[in-house]
């Protein structure tokens, strides 16, 4: 897969959303080219380097939940009310996040890949801002459907 | 009866009879859930390479990508609950390989190094060792806000020493509340002491924290 953060209008839509809805990190996992794998491959807001080696798991924290399900997801309180253990969260712990909220995108109606945007801090993420995610979310879905789907559609 | 049996005894007979259950449970995924999800794939990817309408080979092949991702999982599973390697390898090719699943989980990167000829370990012993050295390095991931850990193995003609540094904040060890954290840290001191080793652990605020595992080979 070319790499994303080579991507001008992907890394646009994430360094915006980061702006607008006023978070402090904004990541975008997707399902490589060849095989199941997901990993982070873009990051805003970042704190370190971490998120670039983290391959989600299928069905475990926020994104491997989201990939699985492929519904939109939201933490208020981590580590407070989660499901499963701390350590399934993996992308929480890198970047100290206390708060996030995440969306599928898809790629030929299946969930392959996810937008999350999170705070450090406790935070409920409100209707609107909700809104926005998706929409950035929709627009990534257009600008990356060549690199998931090798071209076609 | 009840004289006759230590408490030492008990715990370590505890500890034993979870890491069998452990083990079944892991192979199980492995060996029987694992593999029929894999007769599955096949099966499908058979009827997939003979179908020629657009839409149902299209249904098909996300059915098979679903079952993929299932499968890594459950391999994920496996290795976790119990990495198969720690039996059939020893201990230096399980921390590899467990070294290669963190860094892919927490993006934490680990710099292993061993020095000395590498000795054969009883099971029970290599199991325990194994645990302590997971939670370490769990603890690094959960609280220690760094990136890289420097683990190193020194094998002498008697025992095993084991050193686990990381470079991140750091803890006053006697300010610690009683949490997770400090019980954690309390089954690792005490499942050495089960081997005949022990586990001692210091930390600086601001210079890391360091894990020391010794065991009498």
């Amino acid at each position: 897969m070319t790499e994303i953060r080579e991507n001008h209008g992907v890394m646009a839509v994430c360094d915006q959303l980061l702006e607008e809805v006023g978070c402090d990190f904004v990541a975008l996992a997707l399902q490589n080219e060849v095989g199941p794998d997901v990993r982070w491959h873009y990051a805003s807001g970042n704190l370190n380097d971490k998120y670039n080696r983290i391959t989600v798991r299928f069905g475990k924290g926020i994104a491997g939940k989201i990939i699985s399900s492929g519904s939109p997801m939201m933490m208020s309180d981590f580590p407070n009310e989660i499901y499963g253990k701390v350590t399934d969260h993996p992308i929480m712990l890198a970047e100290k996040l206390v708060s996030c909220y995440a969306v599928p995108l898809f790629f030929n109606t299946s969930p392959k890949g996810v937008l999350l945007v999170g705070k450090r801090v406790s935070y409920s993420f409100p209707e609107q801002v909700q809104e926005k995610v998706k929409e950035s979310a929709k627009t990534l879905e257009q600008l990356l459907r060549s690199h998931i789907l090798g071209g076609g559609a | 009866m009840e004289q006759s049996v230590s408490k030492e005894q008990i715990r370590s007979y505890i500890i034993q009879s979870q890491e069998e259950e452990i083990k079944r449970i892991s192979m199980e995924l492995h060996e029987g859930v694992g593999q029929n999800l894999f007769s599955i794939l096949t099966g499908l990817q058979f009827v997939e390479a003979g179908l020629s309408e657009h839409h149902l080979k299209n249904y098909l092949h996300e059915m098979t990508q679903l079952i993929e991702k299932t499968i890594q999982e459950i391999r994920l599973l496996s290795v976790e609950l119990h990495p198969p390697s720690l039996t059939t390898l020893g201990l230096l090719p399980a921390i590899k390989s467990y070294i290669k699943l963190y860094t892919s989980t927490f993006g934490v990167l680990v710099d292993l190094e061993s020095i000395g000829e590498e000795k054969p370990i009883q099971e029970q012993k290599s199991v325990a060792v194994f645990r302590v050295c997971q939670e370490a390095l769990t603890n690094i991931a959960k609280h220690a806000d760094t990136s890289n850990v420097k683990m190193r193995f020194v094998w002498n003609e008697e025992t095993l020493k084991i050193t686990i540094v990381d470079f991140g904040g750091g803890f006053v060890t006697g300010e610690l509340e009683e949490t997770s954290v400090t019980l954690g840290i309390a089954a690792m001191k005490e499942r050495m002491l089960l081997t005949g080793g022990h586990c001692v652990i210091s930390s600086k605020i601001g210079e890391g924290t360091s894990v020391e595992i010794s065991l009498p080979l």
